[in-house]
């Protein structure tokens, strides 16, 4: 600590943070103009200057001067009102005098400085500028005339975003920000809107809509994606107007402008029931009634396991815990999945394998209530865990790590957060980055390596890596004690590096290094993405980086780990509650009873016409027909099914095969919590009116009493203390927070892992079916959710060349044909493709990417203009 | 101006492709086509791995870039505090009149480009005015419509 005194006040601040986070801390008003939080500081402005003995003879700027021992800081004298006085003078000089419609207005940063320092005449004159504003760009608009120059959305969008979309132009007193004399073409994240002091930049969603002072603002979590970011929602009117996140400005362009998504024409409004063909109209009563009969008909007749239950990764934990409940204890049975089955549960089952299952000793009920959706246990001293979540990293660490591995994920589009916790990483020298990818993506820009593999090859250039590891260092001991070396270490060697190189397309020089780099590094981390994890031997890919991370992780340095993304918002949450055949809440293996069949199982079961085939479905949401490999197939057998029930917020293909549909609310009409990537606790508060539909929970709760089920819960809080209650690892765990420290063990065993890969067929592309960056799931492709405005339909990616060879144009259509089906779709040129390989993505309805697909996000297709 | 000018691919070959070439590379093309083109700028931008947004800001941060196409001679009248005193003012507006154009602009023919500078250390010989690299010293409205007929 460092003793120094600010206006005569001593006080202790930390070594290393500044004068004025000091200040601040202890509640000394400097002001400032370019200053945030969230940004290295630049002392651009000069506003927060402040007079510092022992020092230089000048005012020096409380933002970028480092505390020190002894130091007197004065933060308030004539001479320093006046140099305050002078710049804000020279501030305003040109300072479009628009307030009142400014939409900054009530909540602007110049505004409030004005009024703090009690500028009152500007007695200075410049030339007049015109003011190029940009009304032009999609979703964000310009007013360059309202610019203060601090650079804080220059800064954001280079150091946290890394998209370098906006910077300024020309300069001295002519210095105006622009994106190259062209209308933005960035990634649309909008987070140079939140962090603008001023109203330079606008949010067009949010224009003219409401004042600052006028709306209701509710914290809650982001659900659109797993990265658990938090925003602040503003309603007015019950409206949902913004969203707005204050403390590193940062949100991508689904958590921005996707929340219009509540207020969606094409949401479902009441129950449907199907009749003669088509849905009528019900009431919820009638509805539920007729479920919960037709669930016992049933039930009696064909026994309790006729009944399937499908999870979501969209609901809250609650609603997936309750869910989960209606199964194992009102039905007795264990017959449900949920859909992260063909992605992130191989994974969890990949990492599990290897690192065991997670176990927990030391935990105790706390003495008094805990607060709503706070963890009712606490670890004691002796707190002790285990097992596989131990291995999942966090993102906030993941800036510690000095070598990040990224193989099969598209950072960005994955999850946005991770991208931005890789640019923060990025900004110390010592970090490398190491970029896999069978295609460019964005990060293979900052990488230090990158390796351009073929489609499918992951797991045989991961033991390519690890035999380089190996065969440079013979001697080399596993850095996580893990049993099974010996005998990994043979297979290992039978695996050729030339022939690596050449199957994977790798050169063998790369492979070596990346080797190397791992080997040296004190905190690896690994990440990867569904591209990897959606394959049919995404177990497979798993194991192979588990295996790697034995050798080289180093669990106990912060930021080493496994970062394995977990698309949805609450994709982590939904295995966590249980709602897998066979683990029970916690990833508690299920014993002593036969675990149910998994999704694919359950489908093959109807695809026999197997007797224990479901009889009934049971669908928590999710869209089965537009997430699931080979569409046509899953449609088929789901038409099978007698019965089928289904809440979503909308009619989707899935929900059209249906015999009831119960609308369910979505966003902030409901009150839950998510679990995001990185195991924390997002809590989502209710903020809107529900309009006649209903929570999950809620739905899941009547039918289950309906059904003779002791299942009434009065809120989700509720559900929350007892689902928690049955959680040793969410000991401590309460909303933003990822729970209390264990003393962790990680041990392991190595697993021998396939490495052919081979994918069936003999088409001339292999197509990949992936995210786009503004979209998460079907759920922002509704309108009118701001990002349709950019990405507004599914295009398939071809690279330029393919494009030529086929004699396709940008936006002309092609014919994309599978063993499994056939589409059409217009194309877009994508120059960071490789020939040979095309990406679409998977979120929308027309036309269908999963329809190509077979048993993985890779297929291999024919593509023919038309 | 040359006869024949070399192909901007010919110049992109001179760097290898890195960020830190994008200064000398938009020297280069300034030089050969007197001004840099968005097209121009964009293959540039894709050469060295620049986003345009960051090139943009370079080439309008320094003077001796210009986006927009520069007339066969360029007239800089020097408006410096020596050459301010002794007309320097006059002189601009003199040629603002004469070949009809805008300072910091270019005549519709691309003959000339008028700007101004702040001095061109030749305080001495002030009023100044450099018709490309030649410096017109003592400088008065007939001996630069003189010089200028020259050429």
């Amino acid at each position: 600590m460092v003793n120094l005194t600010i206006d005569g006040r001593a006080i202790q601040a930390k070594k290393g943070c500044t004068i004025l986070d000091a200040a601040r801390e202890h509640g000394i008003y400097i002001p400032t103009l370019c200053y945030h939080q969230a940004l290295k500081p630049i002392g651009a402005c000069r506003i927060c200057v402040v007079e510092v003995k022992p020092g230089p003879p000048r005012p020096l700027p409380a933002c970028a001067t480092y505390v020190a021992e002894g130091q007197e800081v004065v933060t308030s004298s004539p001479k320093l009102d006046a140099i305050r006085l002078e710049l804000m003078k020279l501030v305003l000089i040109n300072h479009a005098l628009d307030c009142p419609i400014c939409d900054k207005g009530g909540e602007c940063e110049l505004q409030d400085l004005t009024h703090a320092l009690g500028v009152s005449v500007v007695d200075l004159e410049a030339v007049k500028l015109p003011p190029h504003k940009d009304y032009v760009s999609e979703l964000i608009e310009r007013h360059p005339d309202r610019c203060v120059t601090c650079g804080r959305c220059v800064r954001i969008c280079r150091d946290r975003v890394g998209a370098l979309a906006i910077n300024f132009t020309l300069r001295g007193y002519f210095t105006e920000l622009a994106s190259g004399g062209l209308p933005l073409d960035c990634e649309f994240c909008g987070s140079c809107i939140d962090i603008c002091p001023v109203g330079a930049l606008i949010n067009k969603v949010f224009k003219y809509r409401a004042r600052a002072w006028e709306v209701t603002r509710t914290e809650m979590v982001c659900p659109f994606c797993g990265g658990g970011c938090s925003y602040e929602l503003w309603t007015k009117n019950d409206r949902p107007l913004r969203v707005v996140n204050y403390d590193t400005a940062l949100l991508c362009g689904r958590g921005r402008f996707g929340f219009p998504v509540v207020e969606s024409p094409d949401r479902l409004k009441t129950p449907l029931i199907r009749e003669n063909g088509g849905f009528r109209e019900a009431s919820w009563d009638e509805a539920l009634d007729q479920v919960a009969a037709k669930f016992k008909e049933i039930t009696e007749a064909a026994g309790s396991a006729a009944i399937y239950g499908v999870g979501s990764p969209r609901a809250t934990n609650e609603a997936n815990y309750l869910f989960q409940k209606f199964f194992r204890t009102g039905l007795g049975t264990h017959q449900l999945d949920n859909p992260g089955r063909y992605t992130y549960v191989q994974a969890l089952k990949g990492l599990a394998a290897v690192f065991g299952f997670p176990q927990v000793s030391g935990v105790e009920k706390v003495a008094k209530p805990p607060l709503p959706f706070h963890s009712p246990l606490t670890t004691t001293e002796e707190a002790k865990a285990s097992g596989f979540p131990l291995v999942l990293g966090k993102l906030k660490d993941l800036p510690k790590a000095d070598v990040a591995l990224v193989v099969g994920a598209d950072v960005t589009p994955e999850l946005p957060p991770l991208g931005w916790a890789l640019n923060t990483a990025l900004e110390r020298d010592t970090f490398h980055l190491v970029v896999a990818n069978n295609r460019k993506t964005k990060f293979d820009r900052r990488a230090h390596l990158s390796l351009r593999y073929k489609p499918g090859s992951e797991r045989l250039l991961i033991a390519g890596i690890i035999k380089s590891l190996l065969t440079a260092q013979p001697e080399w001991a596993p850095t996580v004690i893990a049993g099974g070396f010996d005998e990994f270490k043979e297979n290992i060697n039978k695996v050729n590096l030339k022939d690596v190189a050449k199957k994977t397309g790798v050169p063998e020089a790369l492979i070596k290094e990346t080797a190397a780099r791992l080997a040296q590094a004190q905190a690896p981390a690994i990440i990867f993405g569904s591209e990897l994890m959606g394959q049919d031997k995404g177990l497979e890919n798993t194991l192979a980086l588990a295996d790697l991370f034995l050798l080289v992780g180093r669990p106990g340095a912060p930021g080493s780990a496994l970062y394995p993304v977990a698309e949805k918002n609450n994709t982590r949450g939904v295995c966590e509650v249980g709602v897998m055949p066979e683990f029970l809440p916690g990833f508690v293996p299920l014993e002593g009873a036969e675990p149910g069949p998994t999704l694919p199982e359950m489908l093959d079961l109807l695809e026999k016409g197997d007797p224990k085939a479901p009889q009934a479905l049971y669908l928590l949401g999710g869209d089965l027909l537009r997430q699931l490999p080979n569409r046509s197939r899953v449609e088929k057998l789901l038409k099978k099914v007698p019965f089928m029930v289904v809440q979503d917020a909308f009619l989707t293909d899935t929900a059209k095969l249906a015999q009831v549909i119960l609308p369910v609310a979505v966003h902030a009409e409901q009150e839950g919590t998510f679990i995001s990537t990185d195991g924390s606790l997002g809590l989502l508060p209710r903020a809107l009116p529900v309009n006649g539909v209903r929570p999950d929970w809620q739905i899941i709760s009547q039918i289950g009493s309906k059904m003779g089920f002791a299942m009434s819960y009065a809120s989700p809080k509720q559900i929350f203390a007892e689902l928690a209650l049955g959680m040793p690892r969410w000991a401590g765990m309460a909303p933003k927070n990822g729970g209390a420290a264990f003393t962790a063990e990680v041990t392991g065993q190595f697993v021998p892992f396939e490495t052919d890969i081979s994918l069936p067929g003999r088409r001339p592309f292999t197509l990949l079916v992936g995210k786009s960056l503004q979209h998460s799931g079907s759920f922002t492709t509704h309108e009118p959710c701001g990002t349709l405005t950019i990405t507004n339909r599914a295009r398939l990616g071809l690279n330029p060349a393919d494009a030529q060879n086929l004699g396709l144009a940008e936006g002309d259509f092609a014919k994309v044909t599978s063993s499994q089906g056939e589409i059409s779709v217009p194309v877009t040129l994508t120059p960071e493709l490789p020939e040979g390989l095309v990406f679409l993505p998977e979120h929308f309805s027309q036309p269908a990417a999963q329809r190509l697909t077979l048993n993985s996000n890779l297929v291999r297709v024919t593509i023919q203009k038309g | 101006m040359k006869a024949t000018t070399l192909e901007i691919d010919d110049i992109l070959e001179r760097y290898p492709k890195q960020p830190q070439h994008l200064i000398s590379l938009l020297q280069d093309v300034q030089a050969e086509y007197k001004y840099i083109s968005p097209e121009h700028l964009a293959l540039i931008c894709d050469h060295v791995g620049v986003p345009l947004t960051q090139a943009w800001a370079v080439a309008t941060f320094y003077k001796s870039f210009s986006l927009e196409p520069r007339g066969e001679h360029e007239i800089k009248v020097c408006l410096g505090t020596t050459c301010h005193l002794k007309g320097g003012g006059r002189l601009v507006e003199a040629c603002e009149r004469d070949l009809a154009v805008a300072r910091g602009h270019t005549t519709e023919d691309l003959r000339f480009t008028l700007d101004t500078v702040k001095c061109v250390g030749a305080c001495a010989l002030a009023p100044v005015v450099m018709i490309d690299e030649d410096y017109l010293g003592a400088a008065s409205i007939p001996s630069l419509q003189k010089r200028l007929e020259k050429l």
